[in-house]
This record gives C-alpha cells, structure tokens and sequence, in this order.
C-alpha cells in the first residue's frame, strides 16, 4: 500500500473534531440530582487532554462510507464510545485494580471523589452510553436495526471476552510470550478500535463486507497506537503519553519486555502494513475519502504531532 | 376481592414460580458459558448462578406474556435484568460500599475471587445484560422481534439502571447513611424507588415492550411495577425487624444497628404494615383492565411479595 499524499491535513481534521466532540459530551453528561455522581461522571469524561482517538475513528468511518454529509449519524456513537471508554479507564484506576491516582496528569476519577462514587460513575456511564445511543441517533439518517447492531457491538466490546477481559489477563499478569502479550493488547485496546470503526461503518451504511475490513482495520490501529505507545515509554523511561504515575505502566504486560525492542519494531511494521491492507479496497470506491483513516495508520507509528494537551512540567518531573 | 380469592385457588401460584425460574436459571446457564478467560467467567457464574427467587426475571416474563408475547420472547429480557440485579448487588457488597461477607449464605464475589474480579464480573454482567438484551441472535429465530421494540426497551433498562435510576437510589443512601439527623420520609422513598423498584419497573415495562403491549398497556404496567417495588422495600424493611438473620439468610436487624432508616422505624411497625396494604391494592388495581385470567401471575406476584417471609 502507497502512502497517502501530504494533502491531508490529519492534525487539523483531529483538533477541530476534538472541541466538537467535547461540545457534545459537554451537554450529554449534564449534572443532576444526584450532583456527586453526575459531577463525578463529567469529571471522568471531559476532564481534560484526552485525545477521543475512539470517537475521531468511529465519526471517520461513517463519513468514509456515509460521506460528510452523513457524520452526524455518527456522534451519539461516538460519545458513547468515549463514555464507555471513560468508565472502563475509571474502574482501571481504581486501588484494587491498577492503583494509579493520576490519570493524564489529573487526579483519577477515585482520588478526586472517593471509591464508591468512582465505582458508581462508573457504572452509570456504561447505561448512559447506550441510553445516549437510543435517544440521539438521528433516525432519518440511520434505521432502527443499525442502531440495535450498533448497541449490540459496543456491549460485546466491553464485556468478558473484551476489554473486561483485557483488564483481567493484564492484573493477572504472567504474559511470558508474544502471543499472550499481544493478545493483552488486542483486548484492552484492539477491541475498542475495533468497535470504533465497525459502529462508525454501520452507522454510515457500510455493508457486511465493508463492515468486516472496518473491524479489522481498527483493530489493527489499535492494537499499533498502543505499541508504539510501550515502545516510546520504554526509550523514555518516563512517564507515558497518558501521563500515568511512574512505576504503573499504562498496561502491565509491556511487548517490548516480553519481546525485546528490535522483534517489536518488527511487529509495528506488520501491523502499518496490514492496516493499510484493509483500506485498499476502500481506495478503489471512495477514493480520496480514505485519505483520514489511513493518516491515522501513519499517526499512530509516527507521532508528528502532539494531539493532547500538554503534560503540566510538574507533574512530567515526578 | 371474592374474584380474586377465587382466581388464587385456581391458578397455581407456586407451580408457576417454580417452572419460570427453572426456565430463567437453564437460560442463564447457557447465557455464561465457561470460555476464556475462565476466572472471569467463574466469577459472573458463581453470583449469576447463586440461586435467589428469580422475582424480576419471572416479573418481565409474565409481563411479556400479559402483553401478547410468548415466554420465549421474553427470556432476553428477563435475564438482563437478573444480570443487572446480580452486578448491582455484586458492586454493592464491595469494601468500599456495603463491605458484605456474606449474600444469600455464601461469600460475597469479592470474598470468593477477589476485589478486582468482583468489579471486572460486574461490569462484564452490565456489559452482557445489554448484549443479550439488543443482540437479535438472542431471540428465538421463530419470532422475528421490530428493532423499534429492543431499541426502546434499551432506552427504557438504560434509564432505570443508570444515574438517575439505580445508581442514583445507591448515591443517596451512602449519602444518607451515618448522619446525626434522621432521614426524611421523602428521602427515603426516593431511595428504595430508585435502589429497589426502579430494576423492578424495568423487569416489568422492558418485559412488556418486547412482548409488544401497546403504550397505555406499558404504562399501566410500569405503575404497577412501581407500586410492587416500593412495596417490596417495605416489606423487607418490616421483614428486618421481626425475623431472625437465620431465618432470612442475611444478617437482621442491620439496619437498626446501622442507624437506617427504615419504614417500621419512621411510622411504627402497624403502620408499615397498613402501608403495605396499601400498596398491594394500587398495584392490582392497575391490571383491571386486563384479562383477568392472562394477569392472574402478576396479581400473585403482588401477593408474592407483599406476604413473603423472608
């Protein structure tokens, strides 16, 4: 697969869905009675420097197959995806499980509004996501049965056999080989991608076929960021992109560990290369609508540019 | 009163209790099969399985059944909602919130697997509630279900479970729990029909949009259920008071000792219990308009409820 030409502008297509994003999830966690939780919630969501990479894939698929015009049946998704994604993040702080009381150099969710709400936020966030599903997808834009498929997908992602199950091998630790790291990986963070991409094609009208090169794709990107991730934290010898407490790796099983730095450069180039492999029947039909998804390939290895906020130098010193 | 004194000899009650949550409990066996990783699964099957009356399944069903659906269609339902039950009791139980040792006479999840697990199984038992409730693969292959219907019923499970159902009733009694002043009445209501009837009114309403009841039939429903969850709390609250920890399996009088507030508390024990009647009479007022004998489970689940003893 050739790469794309320089014309897309992946850092401002990025920056410019992330405020849009950020207004959505703004009024779709408002605060109620019960204030704690909800601020609890909202404090979980929106609290700052989070790159949304679940929701800029699942908007970028749908308008891939969909076109632009049809991106907004993609945003109640797409705020589900992070809601989901927050909850799941919050309950991976937590004391018992990976102990961290900073997230993207802020207080976690537990640190800041104690265990019991961040267990609570948590689990009102996953409802939330599906309830934000049902009431706001546009149904002049999507039909009901994508919708259930949609609904379908994100609760298969984050169940036994997903992302709970990532959590689970990475707290059990023990990952001695490739394969069991890579399967950590796959669960924890492929699945979410995957997820992204498949809703985003669903919901932009993508048939089987489509949908399946969708789902693989992503999960390859996923799968990929997060190497990348492991491998830049291991040349840093800091703290992560995500700005996490030191001695808490954002996953236990680090690849590079496992595998060593040269067989892991390996992997990322295996991976670019397969992603890339899913677009090209994309590139034949849509052409240069392809163009974002395969910038986020390069991204994802590349690192260009920096699309979060940056990491207060206080807390980048600890 | 003398129809239904009638109907209740008639219909068999227990026979039907026990069949429908037999059929509830060979579904939920094969909703959690053993697979990779295993431990988490264990873990969701050892309070999934755990045994309990099965209230709100057999609810939805018999629900789905009075609305015009057949017990088949209404499986998904009833096992989300026992799935949600289960994660909020497993969450509940936790150190940082109950910090139980012991549900329904055995370790608590996190006693048994361990805190990270107890969490992990909880989430994953909400994440499979809604899988199973919006997967079509989960209905029968007969009966073609409208997406209208799971997206509403979605919507509908969401809201109930979420922050301003559930875990809003959850909020409230941590926040109310431990303080010098007693808790007002109103209070206390919005807790037990935000903690206890709020899953209830879904067992019920979610139970009748599958089964395809047509909106003021759901709605009376949804007021019936409402009735039986508030009446469910005070029953167990009198419950509380005047049975032994053996005789209910958990421990009594906790809430005394805890400083509570419960129903016999803030009106005395008489009044409860007048309340209770109360309660059981709305509720079946709601199913007049029904055929009398398609509501005859529900009118017994009422009575289920209102007279148990433990």
């Amino acid at each position: 697969a050739s790469s794309p030409p320089p014309a897309f502008d992946l850092r401002h297509y990025w920056t410019s869905f992330i405020s849009e994003i950020d207004a959505r999830l703004d009024a779709a966690v408002p605060v109620r009675y019960p204030s704690r939780v909800h601020e609890a919630m909202r404090y979980s969501v929106l609290s700052g420097g989070a790159k949304r990479a679940p929701s800029v894939m699942c908007v970028a698929a749908c308008e891939l197959v969909g076109g632009r015009e049809r991106r907004d049946a993609a945003f109640p998704t797409a705020c589900a995806l992070e809601m989901v994604h927050a909850a799941s993040l919050v309950h991976d702080d937590l004391p018992c499980m990976d102990a961290a009381s900073l997230r993207r150099g802020r207080p976690s969710t537990h640190a800041l509004y104690g265990v019991d709400m961040a267990i609570l936020a948590g689990d009102a966030l996953f409802p939330l996501a599906y309830e934000h599903v049902t009431s706001a997808t546009p149904l002049a834009l999507v039909s009901e049965h994508a919708v259930v498929q949609v609904l379908a997908e994100i609760a298969r992602t984050v169940g036994s056999t997903g992302m709970a199950a990532g959590q689970f091998l990475d707290l059990e630790g023990g990952s001695s080989s490739e394969s069991q790291v890579l399967d950590v990986l796959g669960r924890k963070f492929g699945e979410m991608a995957e997820c992204s991409a498949a809703c985003g094609g669903l919901l932009g009208g993508a048939d089987d076929e489509e949908v399946g090169m969708l789902r693989r794709y992503g999960r390859a990107v996923g799968v990929l960021y997060q190497l990348v991730d492991d491998i830049l934290m291991e040349e840093k010898e800091g703290v992560g992109s995500n700005g996490r407490s030191m001695g808490k790796m954002r996953s236990n099983a680090s690849v590079v560990d496992v595998v060593g730095m040269d067989r892991a450069l390996e992997i990322v180039e295996g991976l670019r290369e397969k992603a890339k492999n899913h677009l090209q029947g994309f590139e034949e039909k849509y052409g240069e609508r392809v163009l974002p998804l395969y910038s986020f390939v390069d991204y994802a290895v590349d690192r260009g540019f920096v699309i979060q906020e940056a990491i207060p130098a206080s807390i980048a010193k600890v | 009163g003398k129809e239904a004194a009638a109907l209740a000899t008639e219909f068999d009650f227990k026979g039907y209790m026990l069949s429908k949550a037999a059929a509830v409990n060979r579904a939920l066996d094969l909703a959690v099969p053993l697979v990779e990783p295993r431990r988490i699964h264990e873990a969701m099957r050892y309070s999934l399985l755990a045994g309990g009356k099965r209230v709100r399944p057999v609810l939805c069903i018999a629900a789905c059944e009075l609305a015009g659906g057949h017990e088949s269609l209404g499986m998904p339902p009833a096992l989300a909602v026992e799935m949600i039950h289960t994660m909020s009791l497993i969450h509940d139980d936790l150190p940082c919130m109950d910090d139980d040792d012991l549900r329904r006479g055995q370790p608590t999840c996190h006693r048994a697997f361990g805190e990270p697990l107890a969490v992990l199984a909880g989430d994953a038992l909400l994440a499979l509630a809604f899988r199973t409730l919006s997967n079509p693969q989960s209905y029968p292959s007969s009966l073609s279900v409208p997406p209208s219907r799971i997206v509403r019923a979605v919507a509908e499970l969401a809201r109930c479970v979420g922050s301003e159902g559930l875990v809003a009733g959850q909020v409230v009694d941590i926040e109310s729990t431990g303080r010098a002043e007693p808790v007002p009445i109103e209070r206390l209501e919005y807790i037990h029909l935000h903690k206890t009837a709020a899953l209830l009114e879904a067992s019920v309403v979610i139970g009748a949009i599958i089964g395809g009841g047509s909106d003021p039939q759901v709605e009376r429903l949804r007021r019936y259920a409402q009735c039986i969850g508030l009446l469910f709390q005070v029953v167990d609250d009198i419950l509380d008071v005047t049975k032994s920890s053996q005789e209910l399996g958990k421990t009594a009088g906790k809430d005394l000792a805890s400083d509570k507030t419960t129903y016999p508390k803030l009106m005395g024990l008489e009044k409860s219990r007048e309340f209770a009647e109360e309660l059981n009479r709305d509720a079946k007022q709601q199913l007049e308009d029904f055929d009398r004998e398609k509501a005859a489970p529900l009118v017994h689940l009422a009575n289920y409820i209102a007279y148990r003893q433990k």
